[in-house]
């Protein structure tokens, strides 16, 4: 059976199956509209199929290392408008990334969509979801440009559908008009970057050489890819969509959006920058660098501010695009500069970073989703105490938040650390500019890593421990099991790979090995169990799972120590004191916004907070009848950037629709006048 | 033939000049007659000439068409109309008359700068009968652009189709018969529409100055 599956035709076959499984999908969504729970089961049931033929295929295709055919799937009479497949390893990992948290995400989605039920149109619902789910597929192994970009935008229409699926909220509304902006500037972008392709190969082979661009085209080709890869990305300063239109999306699509939506800007910046223009110049590098600092430093720091469970977590994904793009960076530059082992490194922690934030951040958005199912706000000011009335998905969003805040025996730590390594490694080899920005980055991923942490203090704090808040809180319950299981599994990938990380190394490496064509894995001392990460380069070393096994030793340690020095512990039941108030209440705890004080005051250049204290008096001074306090940071990039841009163009497209729609019949036909004059001038010259 | 086609092409051009010369309402429409009698003229010729040789009769056909809607039908139109309208004359322009004609020359200038190196149209050879034509058709336009009142838009709308008509039989001599009779039919129910319009605003307006329209701008 392996056999005849290692055969590569059959292995097209098993990705063009996925695809098909999620067209299926999205048929028999619209066909059992009518029946609401039927039509959620076996949606989200084909997709989980799909899926597992897609995690299969893509391991088969991964260890596998011969060169595939491309198959042309559709073929038409237009000249360059055949759709075809190809998919080398670094498809399949994504594909592999995108298949894994889709089971999940599905798996969850039963039980997610039942709130769903005789309110809205799940069939509607389920449609757009497989159908997005497709498109993502096929911008992954598309095998040439004309259809990458067909599917990349159909991706972006399809999530826009999602975004504004609840539109009765004006908000909603407005995310998804700014998302929709915003994805069709940078998609506009790419049509530049693939045009200039065309006009010097004479071809959308993604696949081909581009030997024949001049390199002033391949900067262009470069910048054009970086704006449009980054405005999908949600890199700063193009992120102001992310914010926005993840909270507005249900949690399910909110989790593919930012799991994997985000990330094949990311496989577009591999394939076309890395795979397709060869880097050319050290620059490009330095400037994904560069932007990748600062993602991941504002995009945390945007994200302690927000009491917004889903727009903390936007943020926090373009933080993490910030720490994928740094590892970018510096694979890029290493690449400029011929050192294939640093850039090697450097792309399997970016890919591991990209897969790894897939598991969590989709986890997260998952466990995002479940409090909103419970306690209908998104609002963490309003949670509280949920570990006892919540306490699988507590432990799940625990594990979740320890892996994003790459904290060690979970998988962020893995590729943080890569991250470092790689950091590190471009000191010692490169010019002065280049250590300065590599020192520079390394503490701005420090900074990043403990601002991450500081904010899901806040988040599980918040919301799960001390007193429920209001009451949805308080008359909160546990969620249905699919949606505690689908969190489970990727809470279960998050552990294995933090322990036994040797081996998701060497798949990335894979990938890695088969762009670059040096494998860094020879270099990491590794075994199965105790996966010592990642390089004796400069003696530095870690394994996981001795840690984790050490720890384990040191606490029962501990233990029996205190067992056999002071005796059997007794536990004894007791109130808190109460500072001499008859009770405690809910109002008496720390709140989100009590917690980022110190940081908003640290950090005030950045957010300049204001804050207005409005007290209604009572009789005396000291009773007031009410105290309202507001504090607000104000969003800079929105400020500062875009409103100017915004208020420009509006008023010059004011002016310009009075000074050329004068009414004047004249005055339009002296335009076809002019026009005809200029073809005619056109004729003569060319 | 070449040289009658020529000599017609001139001809052409002239009555555009004097169209764009013109200052009455009056005599606007006996100058579009006098063109329209030029374009049935060389109609007439191109479709003699065809007959002759290939033993087609579309063109001779699309030549009494001509005669019959613009040489006769389309100024009866357009005098009933005036008649109607209280208007004669044109009194204030953009630009005077003999700036006017001014710039006519260089548009004729212009459209031989444009054409005199295109190649394979007819002849090969600098086709003087295209420039010609072409330039009636900037003149046309220019005259719609000149004129204030809606009558003067009208003629100067036909004047750039006729402009357009012998463009196309000197370049092909002889459009496909259905192509022709199609635009021929278009220009008649304009026409028609156009005269009616013009009768109505100035009806409900008192004017058929097309600046006015100007106000129902939002």
């Amino acid at each position: 059976m392996l056999l005849v599956l290692k055969n590569i035709g059959e292995q097209n076959n098993l990705f063009l199956a996925a695809v098909m499984l999620y067209l299926i999908a999205a048929v028999f969504a619209l066909a059992l509209m009518k029946h609401h729970k039927l039509c959620n089961l076996v949606t989200n049931t084909i997709c989980m199929a799909a899926a597992l033929i897609g995690i299969a295929a893509a391991i088969l295709r991964i260890s596998t290392d011969t060169i595939l055919t491309p198959v042309t799937i559709f073929e038409s009479r237009i000249t360059f408008l055949f759709l075809e497949i190809k998919i080398d390893q670094l498809s399949a990992f994504f594909v592999l990334c995108l298949s894994v948290l889709v089971l999940c995400v599905s798996i969850y989605s039963i039980g997610y969509n039942s709130h769903y039920y005789q309110k809205r149109n799940v069939g509607f619902f389920n449609f757009l979801y497989a159908s997005f789910i497709m498109s993502m597929l096929m911008v992954i192994i598309s095998g040439n440009a004309i259809f990458f970009y067909l599917s990349w935008e159909a991706m972006s229409l399809i999530s826009y559908f999602l975004v504004i699926f609840e539109s009765e909220h004006e908000e909603n509304r407005r995310a998804g008009r700014l998302y929709i902006i915003m994805t069709h500037l940078g998609t506009a972008f790419l049509l530049i970057g693939f045009m200039i392709m065309f006009a010097y190969t004479q071809s959308f082979d993604m696949f081909g050489s581009s030997e024949l661009i001049p390199e002033m085209a391949k900067n262009l080709m470069f910048i054009c890819f970086l704006i449009g890869f980054g405005t999908k990305a949600g890199v700063i300063p193009l992120h102001i969509w992310l914010p926005y239109a993840h909270p507005a999306a249900p949690s399910n699509v909110s989790a593919l959006m930012s799991g994997f939506m985000i990330k094949t800007a990311i496989y577009g910046l591999i394939r076309f920058v890395l795979c397709y223009l060869q880097v050319q110049q050290v620059w490009w590098g330095a400037v994904i660098l560069c932007i990748g600092i600062v993602s991941a430093v504002l995009g945390v720091a945007y994200a302690i501010m927000e009491h917004n469970i889903k727009r903390l977590l936007a943020f926090h994904s373009v933080e993490n695009i910030g720490i994928i793009l740094i590892g970018l960076g510096v694979s890029f530059i290493a690449a400029a500069q011929n050192n294939d082992f640093l850039s090697g490194l450097a792309l399997v922690a970016a890919l591991l970073h990209t897969f790894n934030h897939a598991l969590f951040k989709g986890g997260l958005f998952l466990g995002a989703g479940s409090l909103q199912y419970a306690t209908h706000t998104k609002d963490i000011e309003k949670l509280g105490g949920l570990i006892h009335k919540m306490p699988v998905t507590a432990v799940m969003v625990l594990c979740f938040s320890l892996a994003i805040s790459a904290i060690v025996p979970f998988n962020g730590f893995i590729s943080e650390w890569l991250t470092y390594q790689a950091l590190f490694l471009n000191i010692n080899m490169g010019m002065a500019g280049q250590n300065i920005l590599s020192i520079l980055s390394i503490a701005a991923l420090a900074l990043s890593g403990a601002l991450a942490a500081a904010c899901f203090v806040k988040l599980f704090g918040i919301s799960f421990l001390g007193l429920p808040r209001s009451d949805d809180a308080a008359q909160a319950k546990e969620v249905p099991l699919a949606m505690n299981i689908g969190m489970g599994i990727l809470a279960a990938l998050c552990l294995i790979i933090g322990v036994f990380p040797a081996v998701f190394v060497k798949l990335a490496d894979q990938v890695a090995g088969s762009i670059l064509g040096a494998s860094v894995v020879e270099t990491l001392q590794s075994g199965f169990m105790s996966a010592t990460v990642p390089l004796a380069v400069s003696e530095n070393s870690i394994a996981p799972a001795e840690i984790l096994a050490a720890l384990a030793v040191v606490i029962l340690m501990v233990l029996l120590t205190l067992r056999l020095c002071f005796g059997k512990l007794k536990a004894r039941k007791y109130g808190t004191w109460d500072c001499g108030f008859e009770s405690i209440n809910a109002r008496m705890q720390y709140t989100a916004t009590g917690f980022s004080k110190p940081i908003r005051i640290v950090l005030s250049i950045l957010y300049r907070p204001g804050r207005k204290v409005v007290i209604e008096k009572g009789e005396s001074d000291y009773f007031p009848k009410s105290v309202k306090y507001q504090v607000w940071t104000e969003p800079i990039f929105e400020k500062y950037l875009y409103n100017p841009v915004i208020r420009v163009l509006k008023s010059g497209s004011e002016k310009m629709i009075c000074l050329v729609q004068t009414g004047s019949v004249h005055v339009y036909l002296l335009y076809i006048f002019i026009s005809i004059l200029a073809l005619m001038f056109y004729n003569r010259v060319v | 033939m070449t040289n009658y086609l020529d000599a017609l092409s001139v001809l052409l051009l002239v009555s555009a000049f004097i169209l764009m010369g013109n200052k009455r309402i009056g005599s606007y429409i006996k100058t579009f007659q006098f063109q329209s009698a030029l374009v049935a003229l060389l109609t007439g010729i191109i479709g003699i000439s065809s007959f002759a040789q290939d033993g087609r009769i579309d063109v001779l056909i699309i030549c009494a068409v001509v005669i019959g809607i613009k040489v006769l039908f389309i100024p009866y139109l357009l005098k009933k109309t005036y008649a109607k309208v209280a208007y004669r004359v044109e009194k204030d322009f953009f630009l005077n008359i003999p700036i006017l004609v001014l710039i006519c020359c260089l548009m004729v200038v212009f459209s031989y700068f444009s054409f005199a190196e295109t190649m394979g149209i007819n002849t090969g050879t600098i086709n003087n009968q295209i420039v010609n034509s072409f330039s009636v058709i900037l003149i046309g336009l220019l005259f719609m652009i000149s004129r204030k009142k809606a009558i003067g838009q009208i003629v100067g709308f036909l004047v750039i189709e006729n402009g357009i008509f012998v463009t196309a039989l000197f370049a092909t001599h002889g459009m496909p018969f259905i192509v022709d009779m199609g635009i021929l039919m278009d220009i008649l129910v304009a026409v028609i529409i156009m005269g009616i319009m013009v009768f109505r605003i100035d009806e409900k307006f008192g004017s058929i100055n097309v600046d006015n329209i100007k106000d129902l701008r939002g």
